[in-house]
């Protein structure tokens, strides 16, 4: 049973470390909680599944995830840049803002997809048993790419031109945008990432589960709680926080049934923000 | 005797935060190739001053001109590329990143052999850099990051590198090794200097000072024509 | 008196509804539905906008205090009245509880606390739903048994002019003015010798309790209570409600819930486009209209006025 819990919170931690890593980009960079991050990545899901029955699955999730990036790239440009202008640093209007625009890509979720709630057939890729419990490989795609996701961007950071400014502006905004970094755009391409990212974890929770119209806001909720507990913006964090609160779901499923596992979650998140408000890691973000 | 083109030109600026104006009617001409210091107490409109310069500030009125092309009206960027940097006061590292990294940020703009020639210029300049290229930025003294940030400044390929409050928050010696090394970097690279400074000892280095207090120029003068007692009586409580 | 000319003016209007029970029918029961959200509404601005407290949990008190009437009476047969008010109670303990367990952290944490608590509370009630009825609910007959559907009608519509009226009252009083200083400059009324963390507290306590109360109403009113009535974007519209209609103008949550509530139940055949619509809306009034629709409506008006004023005189 051990083992058992072990691995389900391997597999859910996998999953919901995309959008923890959505959230952890888009929030690391610009300092905006976007709470519709889910919403537009089951945009991207569901047009995935609507693409599945007229080409191959790899083309179908590249259309939804390549969809997602102007979506969050264009947020940020005409909607979050110049709110922040309005906000004056009270960050809770990003939150009202970005929900006001969940509900609206819900709504298009709602009017432009026949049915309301689709699954995404995945490859089953296989199964294996560790020490007697079968799992199928898919399951464990999910956190695969979250991994390398996260490889990915700290070679960037350390290798490239972009990624060091990426890194830079995130470090320092005003010191960026005096040594010439543009750091508007900057912050487009991190959110445009970062629905992309939620998008790629809609389509594997549409693969595990069902992906109804509103479970991005389920998906949106439970990264950036994951994303509060790692210490919001912390890419790192973000990753091993999904695998802790991964654990934590299984197990507490186990203990207290199912009912109580999003309690347990949300217990543990609030008693986080609580006692150390930065989260166990701490925010990356120095502005 | 013909005076040299100047390098920037200010005429009339005004700027400020909000509606106040903590800047007015400023003229000011900086000489190429010149370590010009601005001194005034705190509040006098230094920062202001320089911020104004470099665009993160908006100018109310008046013109800046900068290789007498006027640039009050292009954006921190556009002045960026034409070579104005900002050092500001505080915060002027990238505190998680190596010492490399962070010169190589402020390299932004340049291509790579550009930003490769001028590393190797500035590690001659501060070999204490060259030692911790892998350093955090964060992990070194106030002294070492004060080089780090004027090192950055160098290898952003500026002409105006300008410094607010250089060094503030440095212990006395180290604050005449550090406007010592910024002078001979104006001797080695032809590069044009400001400075906004509180320290007495801009006095020991400065082509050329001016004095703001209240948001006005009160003198502005070649530092041999500057009588340094009443200098030292109105900024620096004697 | 003569001060208090515009809120006395609210809570007369506030009255009107009182005149739909002859027509009866759809309007007064929508009517009394929008009352139970001016209620919130009132509630919000007073502790976010005029007290500057950044709580995000209004569904967590309104369920405190419904949750608390309908369990009480239902699953412990206790009297009505002592549901209620044990309800409102609960309602302002819990709103004291997350003050005073977020008081260290900083304004964003403490919107953000409270907000996720708004997400876990639904939750909470589908997993004791051995007491609750989780999805399924629980049903009362509540007040309207003794009463009747018209005077739990008449109860809702004096209730919200009630709690509104009590608003406006501490508004008046020097707590009232202590606690317009806390939003203003918290530090700078700390600092002059005010125990703000008291005064904090109060305002915490007096929103939670009537917000509780406004809950208890809920359950009466609807006589049925379940996790998704509750759901956290129920916070979301409540806190739209003052936003929307004007938060600096004492008749704002009456115009905002007009916005948030009314309009979507009377344009029901619209329910498809409605998320799209109130996202819309939403977004656009944050954006180009942060201080509301009343006041920008007043001043659209007033220009009217003056215009005119100036053509007659031109004439």
């Amino acid at each position: 049973m051990l083992i058992n819990g072990v691995i389900n919170g391997l597999i859910i931690g996998g999953i919901l470390s995309l959008p923890v890593m959505g959230v952890a980009v888009v929030y690391g960079l610009t300092g905006i909680p976007n709470f519709g991050i889910g919403v537009i990545g089951v945009f991207g899901g569901f047009l995935t599944w609507l693409l599945i029955p007229t080409t191959n699955l790899a083309l179908a999730a590249l259309v939804g995830i390549a969809f997602c990036f102007p979506v969050g790239f264009f947020l940020q440009k005409f909607l979050m840049t110049p709110a922040s202008i309005r906000a004056k640093g009270d960050t809770f209007i990003y939150v009202i803002i970005t929900i006001s625009f969940g509900f609206i890509m819900e709504g298009l979720t709602r009017l432009c997809f026949p049915k309301s709630i689709v699954g995404i057939d995945l490859p089953r890729l296989g199964s294996f048993r560790i020490a007697g419990v079968q799992a199928e490989g898919f399951k464990f795609i999910a956190l695969l790419f979250g991994i390398c996701t996260l490889l990915a961007i700290r070679f960037l950071e350390k290798y490239t031109r972009g990624g060091k400014s990426w890194k830079a502006t995130s470090q320092n905004l005003k010191l960026a945008s005096l040594f010439g970094i543009n750091t508007k755009r900057v912050f487009n391409i991190a959110h445009g990432i970062g629905c992309s990212l939620a998008c790629i974890g809609a389509i594997f929770w549409g693969g595990l589960y069902n992906l109804g119209v509103t479970s991005g806001w389920e998906l949106g909720f439970l990264g950036f709680i994951i994303a509060v507990v790692g210490g919001i913006g912390n890419i790192w964090g973000g990753m091993i926080s999904a695998v802790i609160m991964g654990m934590v779901m299984s197990f507490s499923g186990y203990f207290l049934g199912g009912n109580w596992q999003s309690v347990t979650l949300y217990g543990v998140v609030i008693l986080v923000l609580i006692l150390a408000p930065k989260g166990i890691m701490g925010s990356e973000r120095s502005f | 005797m013909i005076l040299p083109e100047p390098l920037l030109r200010i005429s009339d600026l005004v700027a400020g935060y909000g509606h106040r104006s903590a800047l007015k009617h400023v003229h000011i001409d900086v000489v190429e190739s010149e370590l010009v210091g601005i001194v005034g107490p705190n509040g006098a409109g230094k920062t202001t001053l320089l911020e104004t310069i470099a665009g993160t500030l908006r100018t109310k009125n008046g013109e800046i001109r900068y290789r007498n092309m006027r640039i009050e009206q292009l954006s921190e960027m556009e002045r960026r590329k034409k070579g104005l940097v900002l050092i500001p006061q505080d915060d002027y590292i990238f505190p998680g990143m190596s010492v490399q990294d962070n010169l190589e940020v402020a390299g932004i703009l340049n291509d790579k052999d550009t930003t490769k020639k001028l590393l190797a210029e500035v590690y001659e300049i501060f070999p204490i850099l060259k030692d911790r290229v892998k350093q955090l930025a964060d992990t070194m003294s106030g002294g070492e990051r004060k080089m780090l940030a004027v090192a950055m400044g160098l290898v952003s390929q500026a002409d105006l590198i300008m410094i607010d409050e250089p060094s503030l928050g440095l212990a006395p010696n180290l604050v005449t090794k550090l406007l010592g090394s910024l002078k001979r970097i104006k001797k080695k690279t032809k590069r044009t200097l400001i400075l906004a400074e509180q320290s007495i000892k801009i006095l020991d280095v400065a082509d050329r000072l001016f004095g703001l207090e209240g948001g006005e120029i009160v003198f502005s003068d070649k530092i041999e024509n500057v009588n340094r007692e009443k200098v030292e009586i109105l900024f620096f409580g004697g | 008196m003569k001060d208090h000319f515009k809120e006395i003016a609210i809570l007369l209007i506030l009255l009107i509804p009182l005149f739909f029970i002859p027509i009866g029918g759809y309007f007064q029961e929508v009517t009394g539905y929008v009352y139970l959200f001016i209620m919130q509404g009132y509630v919000a601005w007073f502790l976010y906008f005029r007290s500057g407290q950044p709580f995000f949990g209004y569904t967590v008190t309104m369920g405190a205090g419904a949750y608390g009437t309908i369990v009480l009476n239902v699953k412990f047969h206790m009297p009505l009245w002592f549901s209620m008010l044990s309800g409102s109670l609960l309602a302002a303990f819990v709103a004291v509880l997350i003050f005073v367990a977020t008081s260290r952290a900083r304004g964003f944490y403490v919107s953000m606390a409270s907000f996720l608590l708004a997400i876990l509370f639904p939750q909470l009630m589908l997993a004791l739903q051995k007491i609750t009825g989780g999805h399924s609910g629980l049903y009362f007959g509540g007040l309207s048994d003794y009463i009747g559907v018209n005077g739990l009608y008449i109860t809702v519509i004096l209730s919200g002019c009630a709690i509104a009226g009590t608003i406006f009252l501490i508004m008046s009083t020097r707590v009232g003015s202590i606690l317009t200083l806390i939003s203003q400059n918290d530090q700078l009324t700390k600092s002059v010798g005010i125990n703000t963390f008291i005064y904090k507290m109060m305002a915490y306590a007096i929103a939670g309790f009537l917000s509780g109360i406004a809950g208890g109403l809920y359950v009466n009113y609807t006589g049925f209570i379940s996790a998704v009535d509750i759901e956290v974007f129920t916070t979301v519209f409540i806190f739209f409600i003052p936003l929307l209609g004007g938060k600096s103008r004492s008749y704002g949550p009456l115009v905002g819930a007009i916005i948030v509530i009314l309009a979507p139940e009377l344009f029901f055949e619209l329910e498809l486009y409605m998320r799209i619509l109130l996202g819309s809306l939403f977004i656009i009034v944050i954006i180009l209209l942060p201080e509301g629709v009343g006041p920008t409506v007043e001043r659209l008006i007033r220009g009217l006025f003056k215009e005119k004023l100036f053509k007659s005189v031109a004439r």
